[in-house]
């Protein structure tokens, strides 16, 4: 009810909330052990609660108040509780429902007190009310945190916290001064001891000044020991769950040069991408997709293939196309060719180019045309089916070249590229009309220009 | 013979270079080599060579990357009658690496996965005076000159823009084609591709490029 105890219990217990409050508040009747038990349970259980109950502000009449319920003094709970029952479910409870319920508890108190027959002094009474309302006020924004986290610095971060932290101390400080100077309303006395108390205060500040201070940096610093450990702890795995495990399995296969040199760039290729790479997005980009392609190249067939690409775009259904297009040629160079394999990739104002260049041998196309048939049905077919085109250029001893273009989805896009493919299909050899329409701009190094093969 | 020195921070890495050149017939001659900032620039300094192999990140110095600050304190030679040239070989193959040393006045961009040979002939041309793109390289200018998206200068001193031939260049050169074979396919000398090259790489030291700037702006490189 005010701590949420009497309903964690009874939850924990298998009981229900009321017959668990009933307890409570018969065993108070018993010399206050119900209300001690209650006190102790609802400081020591953790809270299984991120925010705090509204309610908990409602335990200052509680604590500094034991003795008080200790005695057995019904009469004087229940107006405070009731006061407080009101706001249980509501806002957090301000200040004035506090000093309202704590208020309407001390008025119980000390009626009941007088009516014992106990001489109750109240210069004694009100400077006691007002520390305990300092404590209260000071340590009730502990709830807003953890419990459990009382030292930890947290708790003042917040201007209410901060607030709340000095109105607790001017309060007690008041009523400690009350009670320095009850009886006497000397008011030169009260300005000595007034004096007196900030001297005290201000010499133990003092004296507590370095310690405080160096609290506060060790805390500092284990907080930034932390951190470094957490990161150095990130790299260790990681290097753990990749670099060590590489080298592991490079010594085991050491005998397997082509094995070995498929780990190591598969090995360097990840690190690469750790260390210099940008951040791993979950946006599906075409260049993302392209470089993926090559790393599954460089796994399967043990190829090193360098990428270029410039530009880049969403991935869609066509760029998918475009990506298996490409994934084919750089299986077909790994396959034949070997070696250094360059992929280049242009997305451009008009569309997609893509080059797939190998060192390999290279072929006479016009010479084995069947030898290639999958790069022809899953290269070529493929653009074509999304319009796009596909040319594969190659001659013995110059490696070969596959080039796809992929232009954006436009409404002629698809007739345009077909005509152009119709047309390049009938000239089997390009490279002598190409060769012929373009102007020589300079003295060619290389005499065999016109072995250039083209198919599409 | 060219004279190079030798800087990177792994000694076995500039044995191993030593040995791969040695194997080779090229005509290149190790005088020195250095494995920090400061070595890097007393060895510069005292043997004066052709060609400087400068590994990008470097200990010593008070600037990162360390490549860049050896190319800034020696840049008095760069100028210098014989001039001293940089070839910046790394194994980081980072944009902000590669523009950080080119920017600096490197001559050219290599990345440690090149063979012995192409690594010799990479020197030779920079001994040359001439300019060393990898592929890789040349997909970032292409990238950040927006020539990939058809941007071109209509004048032919444009700074900020690449002409049409120098994108037909730089494009070659993404896809992997040698000078030769870039000269053979664009049916023109691969002098004229050198040139084309050169006028790129001057574009990359000096253009104000909104994108250049940027970017290295937001890695305080400038």
């Amino acid at each position: 009810m005010l701590g949420g105890v009497a309903s964690g219990l009874a939850g924990h217990l298998g009981l229900s909330v009321r017959a668990m409050r009933i307890a409570f508040v018969l065993t108070s009747f018993m010399g206050g052990a119900g209300l001690l038990l209650y006190v102790w349970l609802w400081a020591f259980v953790p809270s299984d609660r991120g925010v705090p109950s509204p309610g908990i502000p409602a335990r200052p009449p509680d604590g500094p108040y034991p003795s008080g319920r200790a005695a057995g003094l019904p009469g004087a709970q229940v107006p405070g509780r009731t006061a407080l029952r009101a706001r249980r479910e509501g806002r957090r409870s301000m200040a004035a429902d506090v000093m309202f319920g704590v208020g309407l508890l001390c008025l119980g108190l000390y009626l009941l007190a007088a009516r014992a027959g106990w001489s109750v002094n109240p210069g004694l009474v009100i400077p006691l009310a007002v520390v305990g309302l300092g404590v209260v006020v000071a340590f009730s924004q502990l709830d807003e945190v953890e419990r459990a986290r009382w030292v930890e610095r947290a708790s003042v971060g917040t201007q209410a916290a901060v607030l709340r932290l000095a109105g607790g101390v001017v309060l007690v400080v008041v009523g400690v001064l009350l009670i320095v100077v009850q009886g006497s309303a000397d008011l030169g006395q009260l300005g000595r001891t007034l004096l007196a108390s900030v001297a005290v205060l201000g010499g133990a500040g003092l004296v507590l000044a370095p310690w405080g201070v160096r609290l506060w940096r060790d805390l500092d610093a284990e907080r930034a020991a932390r951190v470094r450990e957490a990161e150095r702890a990130d790299i260790a795995a990681h290097l753990h769950d990749s670099v060590l495990q590489t080298l592991t399995l490079i010594q085991r296969r050491s005998t397997d040069a082509a094995e070995v040199a498929r780990l190591a760039r598969a090995q360097e290729r990840d690190l690469r991408s750790w260390l210099y790479g940008a951040p791993p997005s979950n946006v599906a980009t075409l260049s993302a997709a392209v470089a993926e392609a090559a790393a599954d190249a460089e796994d399967l067939y043990g190829a090193v293939v360098e990428v270029v690409t410039v530009g880049d775009r969403q991935l869609d259904e066509r760029g998918g196309a475009l990506v298996a297009a490409l994934r084919e040629a750089l299986a077909n160079a790994a396959r034949h060719a070997g070696g250094t394999i360059s992929l280049y990739v242009e997305a451009g104002p008009d569309g997609v180019e893509a080059f797939v260049r190998d060192r390999g041998p290279g072929f006479d196309i016009a010479a084995v045309p069947t030898d290639r048939s999958g790069l022809r049905e899953s290269v070529i077919a493929r653009m074509e089916r999304h319009g796009g085109s596909a040319r594969v250029v190659s001659a013995p001893g110059e490696g070969t070249e596959v080039k796809l273009f992929l232009p954006d989805a436009k409404p002629d896009a698809k007739s345009e590229n077909k005509s152009e493919n119709k047309s390049e299909n009938k000239s089997e050899n390009k490279s002598g009309t190409r060769q012929a329409t373009e102007p020589d701009a300079g003295p060619r190094t290389e005499p065999d220009v016109d072995a250039d093969a083209e198919v599409a | 013979m060219t004279k190079i020195v030798l800087v990177d921070d792994h000694r076995m890495f500039r044995t191993g270079v030593r040995a791969e050149l040695a194997a080779g017939d090229a005509p290149i001659d190790v005088v020195g080599e250095a494995g920090d900032v400061e070595e890097a620039i007393a060895v510069v300094e005292a043997t004066r060579p052709d060609v400087v192999v400068l590994d990008v990140h470097l200990p010593g110095g008070t600037t990162r990357p360390g490549g860049r600050e050896v190319l800034q304190r020696c840049g008095h030679l760069l100028t210098a009658d014989p001039p001293v040239r940089f070839l910046a070989l790394s194994v980081s193959d980072a944009a902000e690496d590669v523009i950080a040393v080119i920017r600096a006045g490197a001559r050219g961009y290599v990345t440690k996965s090149i063979s012995g040979p192409d690594l010799a002939r990479a020197i030779g041309r920079v001994a040359e005076g001439d300019a060393v793109f990898s592929p890789r390289l040349a997909g970032f200018v292409l990238d950040a000159f927006g020539a990939g998206a058809g941007e071109v200068a209509t004048v032919e001193d444009e700074l900020d823009r690449l002409s049409q031939r120098e994108r037909e260049v730089m494009r070659l050169i993404a896809r992997g084609y040698a000078y030769k074979e870039v000269a053979k396919e664009l049916f023109i000398s691969v002098k004229t591709v050198e040139t084309h090259v050169s006028a790129v790489l001057r574009k990359l030291q000096l253009s104000n490029r909104y994108e250049l700037t940027r970017w290295a702006a937001d890695r305080r490189l400038l």
